[in-house]
This record gives C-alpha cells, structure tokens and sequence, in this order.
C-alpha cells in the first residue's frame, strides 16, 4: 500500500551539474528536498518513481539521467570519429582569443559529473530495460526523480517506472493500482510537469487554456480528490505540454479511491512551465 | 571525409576569399522582433539602418520579415509586403550590395529573389525543400542551418542531443547535399550551425569550441548570427536565469 507520495517537476535545471554555481529557483529544490524527506519519513519499504517517457517499463534501479545531452562538456564518451573537436577555434568567426570551455564561465560553472550521472528528454530514443546496469539513459522524468532520491542520499530499495506519455487514464491507474501492490509499505514519487504553455515566453507560447488546466490540477491536488486527476483529460495535457499527465494519473490509481490529505509546497511558473510540488500522505 | 580545399565564397556580384570574415547586418521588418523590436519596421528608419550598417561596413545586409519567437501568423502575402518593396529600394541604392533575406518559404524567397536578393537566409533548416530550388534558379546563395526538431516559429522545449556536434554536421551537410542536387552553386552554400536555436546555451559553447573541426571547413560558415545569448555566456554577463531557459 502506498504510505506515502509527492509530487514533483523534471526541469533539468534540477540538476545543479547543469546550472553550477548559480542558485537557479532555490525554493523550487528546496520544496523537492523536503519532498523527499516527507518520503524517507514514511520508512517505505521501497520508492516508486514514476514518470512519462516514450514508453511503459520498468528501468533498471541503477540508471542515472545522462546530462551530457543537456551540457556535451558533461559528457565521457569520446566524440563520433568523423568529428573530432578542435582544441580550438581557430575560424575566421572567433579568431581573437579562445572560447573559454563552459567551466570557466563565471557564474555559470558546471560541475563535473557525479559518479552515476542520471534522465533524458522524450525525443531521445528509448532503451530498453534490458540494458546493462547503471548506465545513463534514464527518460527525464525518471532521471529527475532519480537524481532526487541521490541527492537526499536515498539508497534504499527504488523502482523506476515509465508510463507512456499517450497511456490512457483507465491504463494509468491500472498501473498505479499495480505499483501500490508491489510491496507493503511503498512510498510514491510522481514526476512531471504542468502545461508549459502558459504565455508568450513560454517554451510552447500562450494557450489560452493552460492556466485553467494547471489550476484544475492544482485544485484536485490540494483536495486530495484522485477522481479529479483520474479525471484529466490526455489530449488537453498533450496539447498543453503537460508532461505530468500519466504519472499524476498513476498517482490517482495508486490511492485507489482514498482521498488522502495534502499538501501544496511550490506552485509556480517561473520559466512558463507550470512547476507543482506536493505531498501526500 | 577528406580535407576539402577552401574555395572562395561567390555572394551576389561579390567574391570573398577563404577564410575572409565578412560582417552581417541585420534589419528586421518586423514589429516585433526578438532584437530591437520595432526598431526598422518603418521603411525610413530601416533604409536609415542600411546606410548606416554600409557605411559602418558591413559586407552583407540581412533582411527579416518575421520574427523568429512564436506569434501571430505572418501570411506569405503579408512577409512578402513587408521585405520585397524594401530589398527593391536597397539594391537601387545599392547595386552591389550582399543582401540576404531571412525566409524559410518559397513564395517570398522567390519574390526577393526577382527583387534583386543574393542569398536565402533559410533559418529554419529547410522547411520548405523547395527553397533550393528557388536559390539555384536565381543562382542565388543558400544558408543551410540546424535548428533540431523545430517546426518555424516554435521554441525548444528542453533540447536535448546524444551528440550535438554529430547532429548539426549530419543536419548541414543533409541540406548542403540536398541544395548542390537541387543545383546550387556549391561556392553559393553557407553553413550555419545555429547558435542558440533550437539549443541550449551549453550546446552552443559547444559547437563554439568545436567550429575549427573539419566539417565547417567544406563550407563557409556563418556564426553567431543568433548567437546573443552565448555570446553574452562567454562575456560573462549572462543572467544565469537567462542561461537556464533551455532547461526549464
């Protein structure tokens, strides 16, 4: 059963390798911490992470997001042969002093990768779960969720679960209602996002319907009313770039009809997409 | 891929030799662009711009009738209006001027073209293919560009690329061959790596610090037109709130 879950975005920017020494949206990491305190709290038996990608599969445990397709600098691989970086620029458009690689930029200092680097975008191409374990590769969502489990230095038991971003409502809860049963005390982390259409600086532009949308979401949060989730409809998600759709309707299944009490911690739009954190209980 | 001999760069009536820098200057027609909004979007102040820019010595002007950022639809009708009556007055005041018009469809490529246009600023990667077929009719110059999955006047939504340099090479050089088939003059292709477009600022420096790199060498490349906000990551003087956007 689940004892517990939150709600949290998968902005990469959560990865403090791609933003570096610049405190990016401090009370947006501070509320997905606390999240996942209020997870740890619970002494689940296991995590569940669950979040869009391509696909419905169970990822390996030990799979990270790779950064280095957000920051090529972040990357181990060498680079495909036919290519070989130049040590550098010495075309006529930069010929008067050397371009600083991305580290030495003040203020925007990446770090070096962590020792299991974590998710990726949905454009990428999918793996499967059959992949060697604990390589990169991770769906976005997954990876976010992963490098936040890292990051409170979560090492016990987790479960990587992809549902597929165009699954069914009747199928995301079928999947929620599944993940509950996994084990007796299981504690539930859905990652995704709100609409990121919510103006004209935002990544999708303005849609006129997606502040309503997030607020419903928001609203059916704020009640712990899993029917009003189960409820959203997927092609209005799909059209407003809601990438939360299917793990927040796993979410409803996972509860199977309780209402359970929450709470609201973030709620916000900073970069036009619409960032909710949340727990439940 | 072996080493390709630099050849010189045939623009309208001009010929630059390898390697040779060439400054572009841009004036927007447009209401609303992303740079200086508003600035040139009367024919006045934007022949004003004009002679300015050659006089301070640009060696190519380019001319924008649509801005790049999501907005309301410019009709081809519409883009046609706001460009072709202007590149007409720009090469009777200029004869031999470099003037290049930023356009991603057919219908006004053609009609800059009849109005005396050089090259085809073609920013969104080869939307309309038939593009190269306009260039090569009017022997006009094409810029090949990489702007990713993007659809024109779309953003990025969290760019990401398993190989950025890979994916821009194999994007360019796709179009470059598409445009040489199409029948383009091959001293007429310009590669654009697109800084900034359909990327994050990371992928940017990255392709940056990889420009000497031989793929850019078999053709002229054209830099940092887009280029503001990578340019201001390496100055230093980037707002990191700014910098992050492709990753929100």
């Amino acid at each position: 059963m689940i004892v517990a879950a939150a709600l949290c975005p998968s902005p990469p920017l959560l990865a403090t390798e791609l933003t570096g020494r610049a405190d990016i949206l401090p009370d947006l990491r501070t509320a997905c911490t606390a999240a996942i305190a209020h997870l740890l709290a619970a002494t689940p038996d296991v995590i569940a992470v669950v979040g869009a990608a391509q696909e419905t599969a169970t990822w390996n445990p030990d799979d990270r997001l790779d950064l280095s397709g957000y920051a090529p600098l972040l990357s181990s691989a060498p680079p495909r042969a036919p290519y070989p970086p130049a040590p550098a620029p010495t075309t006529a458009a930069f010929p008067r002093s050397p371009v600083p690689a991305p580290a030495d930029i003040e203020g925007l200092q990446a770090m070096p990768p962590r020792a299991a680097a974590a998710p990726t975008a949905s454009a990428v191409p999918h793996r499967p779960a059959t992949r060697p374990r604990g390589k990169p590769g991770l769906p976005l969502a997954l990876g976010i969720g992963a490098l936040l489990l890292d990051e409170a230095s979560y090492t016990g038991p987790r479960i990587l679960q992809a549902v597929d971003e165009s699954a069914s409502s009747a199928d995301c809860l079928r999947l929620g209602r599944d993940l509950a049963a996994a084990a007796p005390r299981i504690a539930l982390l859905a990652v995704g996002d709100g609409s990121a259409r919510r103006g004209p600086a935002a990544p999708g532009y303005l849609d006129e319907r997606a502040i309503p949308f997030d607020d419903a979401v928001q609203q059916a949060v704020r009640d712990g009313d899993m029917a009003a989730l189960a409820g959203i409809d997927p092609d209005l998600a799909r059209d407003l770039m809601a990438t939360g759709r299917a793990a927040w309707q796993v979410l409803a299944g996972a509860f199977a009809g309780a209402s359970p009490p929450t709470e609201i911690t973030y709620a916000a739009d900073p970069f036009g997409v619409a960032y909710l954190v949340a727990t439940l209980t | 891929m072996g080493d390709v001999e630099p050849r010189p760069l045939r623009l309208g009536k001009k010929q630059f030799p390898p390697e040779q820098r060439l400054v572009m200057a841009i004036v927007n027609r447009t209401p609303d662009s992303f740079y200086r909004p508003g600035d040139t979007g009367a024919t006045g102040a934007a022949l004003d711009r004009v002679h300015a820019a050659v006089a301070e010595g640009a060696d190519i002007l380019d001319v924008g009738g649509i801005p790049a950022k999501p907005g309301p639809e410019v009709t081809v009708a519409e883009e046609i209006r706001r460009v072709v009556p202007f590149v007409a007055a720009v090469r009777a005041a200029y004869p031999d001027l470099v003037i290049s018009v930023d356009t991603w469809r057919q219908e006004p490529a053609r009609a800059v073209c009849e109005a005396g246009a050089d090259l085809l600023n073609d920013t969104w990667s080869g939307w309309d293919p038939l593009l190269a077929n306009v260039a090569a009719e009017f022997d006009a110059g094409l810029v090949c560009s990489h702007v990713g999955t993007l659809t024109p006047r779309t953003r990025p939504f969290r760019p990401y690329f398993t190989d950025v340099m890979a994916d821009v090479a194999d994007r360019v050089l796709g179009l470059a061959e598409r445009a040489l088939k199409a029948g383009v003059d091959p001293a007429r292709i310009v590669i654009d790596p697109a800084h900034d477009f359909g990327k994050n600022t990371w992928h940017s420096l990255e392709l940056t610090r990889r420009l000497g790199a031989r793929i850019f060498r078999a053709h002229d490349v054209k830099a940092t037109r887009q280029a503001l906000d990578m340019v201001a990551a390496i100055r230093g003087d980037l707002p990191p709130a700014r910098a992050v956007r492709g990753l929100a």
